[in-house]
């Protein structure tokens, strides 16, 4: 009976069999076939980096309609395509292209009309009047009106919007009326209101610096979501499922298969003119073979948020169908000094209170961290570690900022200058053990903690932890944690009186360089405990209406606080690291911004567009 | 025997409750919450705070077990608090069927290849492809996941293009056979992977039970009766020697659903290890929970199954 059991066993494998020999003969539509065009494009101009000067051939001038595109991220998208709930730069990825604002950003970092044309600012900066362009329809062949932007802003304000998941919050609390409105105590939002069909208004409570910013939030429609309570629409039809997901942007998403592909196809009715592009698709890729999937033209562009990684920029850079561009990126990667504790009691109420916290001794001098800052081989890092694809930076504002200064203290690797300022300050081998003690003849071991995740960040900590033994510092590497048990350690609980170095990297935002949600005294980001009144005090005159109003008034200020920060040290910079962008030579009319990839991409256009 | 199945799956009843226990005092034992890792200066804590306040998280662990217990028995498992308010079930439906899929798949390629191998490195030991199978078997062993992964597809799918080298299917425009024949194709690298370490396991072990059972006595007296070789094979020695692969593979369906993470991730294959990686590291609680349960029904499952093969190959075993 066995017998017989096996030979059926035999007669079905051997169909599995025919199967794929079946299946493999099919393959004629593998990908791999279907983009040869792409590769076999002329090799003359393999050399040519800039897109305009490409020799005259007949396809590559002028801008053709038509053909598709796609674009890798090596994580999926957690899958809420609404901008006032979504969370992670992988959705972010996706409603670049299909929601916009009424105010963009240009190279320069300042504002530039997008779904607004114009606007009016008051005299002391408390009412924003834009005007809005008129003819812009939705996806779905709506009109949008100056009531879609008063629903947006009135959404994110609404009662329960946290509660059901919301977080951005902060582009409405400076608005008139938002505490009320927010509290159930009014029925209408003071803060945003529509003057006509085409003017909208923005109030807000006090004099405001960078009033524009609040204007960029990208807008939602109010035909689609009215009548949708706040708490139901993160798990809304149109916040969720392609087709139904709705915006006035260039690309409309209306595909996918869920964690794999996701696709966007042109709004034929957009209102800067039809996209060139017919199609373009999201694909999710491991990112150890997006570079082989480049090489091969499987995947025509990788950019945000992760791009090609350092250490693949030599072997992609050398692919001939590919161009790079590689840019800053915002934001940096710091060493910090644990300058002081939290209590107990305050960790446990919660509380930020500067006048309950213990002084860390190991950090507390301000020669030291200086010392130490002067020890550690940063070039170093970004040669060793990022393969040259960064910089070395001394302040703590985004370089691409108008207020970020290069005049600062900037603590060049020396390992002598570091050994004397150590000697001054009386930390030097008291028992001979060969490590430097405290100045009152304590042992002076630092305690060095880093998380695990980024691994660029994971190797620099054995690196710094040798730049440091080399001027005598005993440093003992403590054992690295996944993020939330780190994050934990250093930031939520941080009464433990253990750690006095740390590492972490913060990306910064493009719309302010205001430095207060990082390294303001009570601010929770302040993993440092930092507590320097002058800082707080340049920190808020930079934001003082109406001094503030003028920027380089507060380009002054900033330039004062970062050589503050700079000079007392609550951390040292490391490296802000280059995002590395790469895309087949066969896309056109890319002109990324200093923060992202995605920019006009309705301008964007290929070669081989049938 | 239908009593013993039923009686079996009665007890999954306690032993799940006694598993959920165990897993949702652990998750809320490590450190850190969801909200922890969302650091963002943009944004006031306070949210967060308040976000926390709204899930109940503040609350004491076990009433916020037995909020959690009672809706579970009612079938509602939950919102992901990380994958914003999605309902836990709906991110578990689509990498359900992938998970399952690649779990036979590899089930599959493993029995394939490792029972006919086994059989014949054991009649004719030390043979030149015995000695290839010890060494492919070392060889499968040794090598990591992801690095065969990684090898398969270079080779196999971006040098010859032979294999699609990521995900389940081509595109949203297949359907019907020729989505059905896409998603096999893609799932043969992802499958012969994660199926490799079971092969060269499955194999020594029918090489060396094969073995066993031919030096046995009762197979002495067959031959001796003058059964022709394949009846002794067949009748005699392969029904012995399945036993404890059955009991291997009992266990190893459970591992294949829950342990293939690195293979989903080189193969961006959407399964449910990986999305229970990144709950557990994301402190999404109720998926973790959700998984818990499902991965603990498919061990128990498994084990229920080989209990049932044992006496479907085994006459000697009878439950009831």
């Amino acid at each position: 009976m066995l017998n017989k059991k096996l030979w059926y066993l035999l007669i079905v494998l051997s169909l599995f069999a025919f199967l794929l020999a079946a299946c493999n003969e099919e393959g004629g539509s593998d990908p791999g076939d279907e983009e040869e065009p792409a590769e076999t494009e002329d090799p003359a101009e393999e050399e040519e980096p800039a897109e305009e000067e490409e020799p005259a051939e007949e396809t590559s001038d002028e801008p053709v309609e038509g053909g598709e595109l796609i674009g890798a991220m090596d994580t999926a998208p957690a899958g809420v395509f609404n901008p006032i709930f979504y969370s992670e730069a992988y959705e972010a990825n996706i409603l670049d292209f299909t929601h916009e604002s009424l105010v963009g950003q240009n190279d320069n970092l300042e504002f530039i009309p997008e779904l607004a044309h114009d606007w009016e600012l008051n005299e002391d900066q408390t009412e924003l009047t834009l005007y809005l362009e008129e003819g812009v329809t939705w996806h779905d062949g709506e009109e949008f009106t100056a009531e879609d932007v008063v629903f947006t802003y009135e959404s994110i304000a609404s009662p329960g919007y946290v509660e059901a998941g919301g977080i951005r919050t902060a582009f409405v609390t400076p608005l008139e009326g938002y505490a009320e409105f927010n509290a159930g105590e009014t029925d209408t939002f003071a803060g945003v209101t529509a003057e006509d069909e085409y003017t909208v208004t923005f109030h807000f409570a006090e004099p405001n610096v960078n009033p524009l910013y609040y204007a960029s939030y990208s807008i939602i429609p109010q035909h689609v979501f009215e009548g949708v309570a706040i708490g139901d629409m993160p798990t809304h039809a149109a916040t969720l499922e392609p087709g139904e997901v709705i915006g006035t942007g260039p690309f409309a998403f209306t595909d996918m298969v869920e964690r794999e592909q996701y696709v966007l196809t042109r709004h034929d009715d957009y209102w800067q003119g039809k996209p060139y592009l017919e199609r373009i698709t999201w694909q999710i890729n491991d990112q150890s073979v997006i570079s082989s999937l480049l090489e091969n033209g499987e995947i025509d562009f990788v950019a945000d948020p992760s791009g090609v990684p350092a250490a693949d920029y030599e072997m992609v850079s050398g692919y001939d169908n590919v161009e790079i561009i590689e840019q800053t990126d915002f934001g940096y990667q710091l060493m910090g000094f644990k300058m002081n504790y939290r209590t107990t009691e305050d960790v446990e109420s919660g509380t930020i209170n500067p006048n309950n916290w213990v002084e860390n001794p190991n950090v507390a001098d301000q020669q030291v961290r200086q010392a130490i800052a002067y020890a550690i081989d940063r070039p170093g890092l970004v040669e060793g570690l990022l393969y040259g694809r960064g910089s070395v930076i001394n302040a703590p504002i985004a370089q691409q900022f108008w207020a970020y200064t290069e005049d600062v203290p900037q603590y060049e690797h020396n390992q002598d200058t570091a050994n004397q300022m150590l000697d001054d300050a009386g930390y030097v081998d008291a028992d001979g053990d060969g490590w430097r003690d405290m100045p009152n003849g304590d042992e002076w071991v630092l305690d060095l903690a880093f998380p695990t995740g980024n691994q660029i960040r994971e190797r620099s900590a054995p690196v710094i932890e040798e730049n440091l033994e080399e001027v005598g510092i005993n440093v003992n590497l403590m054992q690295p944690k996944e993020m939330t048990a780190y994050t934990e350690d250093i930031m939520t609980s941080d009464d433990e009186q253990e750690i006095d170095l740390y590492l972490i990297g913060w990306s910064l935002g493009s719309g302010d360089p205001d430095p207060s949600g990082l390294w303001s005294i009570e601010a929770a980001y302040n993993m440092s405990r930092w507590n320097n009144p002058e800082s707080d005090e340049l920190i808020s005159q930079a934001l003082q209406a109406p001094e503030a109003f003028d920027q380089e008034y507060r380009t002054e200020v900033y330039g004062e606080w970062q050589n503050l920060f700079a000079t007392d040290l609550p951390a040292v910079l490391l490296y802000a690291q280059n995002k590395i962008y790469a895309f087949n030579e066969r896309l056109n009319g890319v002109d990324p911004l200093p923060y992202a990839f995605a920019n006009n991409p309705h301008l964007w256009w290929v070669s081989d567009a049938q | 025997m239908y009593k013993y199945i039923i009686r079996r799956i009665l007890i999954f009843i306690p032993m799940l409750f006694a598993l959920s226990v165990v897993v949702f005092a652990l998750s809320k034992a490590a450190p850190g919450d969801p909200f922890t890792t969302m650091l963002d200066p943009n944004i006031d804590r306070s949210v967060f705070e308040e976000r926390k306040e709204a899930l109940g998280l503040n609350d004491p662990i076990p009433v916020q077990y037995f909020r959690w217990v009672s809706s579970a028995v009612q079938g509602d498992f939950g919102e992901s608090i990380v994958y914003n308010q999605r309902p836990v079930m709906d991110l578990i439906k689509v990498r359900f069927w992938n998970t399952i899929y690649l779990g036979i798949v590899a089930l599959f390629f493993t029995l394939i290849v490792a029972i006919p191998i086994g059989i014949y490195s054991a009649r004719n030991p030390y043979s030149l492809l015995d000695y290839g199978a010890t060494g492919f078997s070392f060889l499968g062993l040794a090598i990591p996941n992801f690095f065969f992964g990684l090898l398969a597809i270079y080779f196999l799918s971006i040098q010859f293009g032979w294999f699609p080298a990521q995900g389940t299917v081509s595109g949203t425009d297949v359907s019907g056979l020729e989505e059905f024949i896409d998603r096999i194709h893609h799932m043969i690298l992802p499958g012969i992977t994660l199926g490799l370490a079971g092969t060269a396991t499955y194999m020594r072990y029918m090489r060396s039970e094969v073995l066993d059972v031919l030096g046995s006595d009762y197979i002495r007296t067959a031959k001796a009766k003058g059964m022709s070789d394949r009846n002794v094979l067949y009748k005699h020695t392969l029904r012995n020697a399945l036993i404890p692969i059955i009991t291997l593979m009992g266990f190893e369906f459970g591992v294949l659903i829950g342990g293939a993470v690195i293979t989903e991730q080189v193969f961006n294959y959407p399964g449910l290890g990986t999305l229970f990686l990144d709950a557990i590291i994301n402190r999404d609680y109720p998926i973790v929970m959700a998984l818990a349960l499902i991965f603990g029904i498919f061990i128990l499952v498994g084990n229920l199954l080989a209990d049932i093969f044992y006496s479907v190959v085994d006459p000697r075993i009878r439950y009831d």
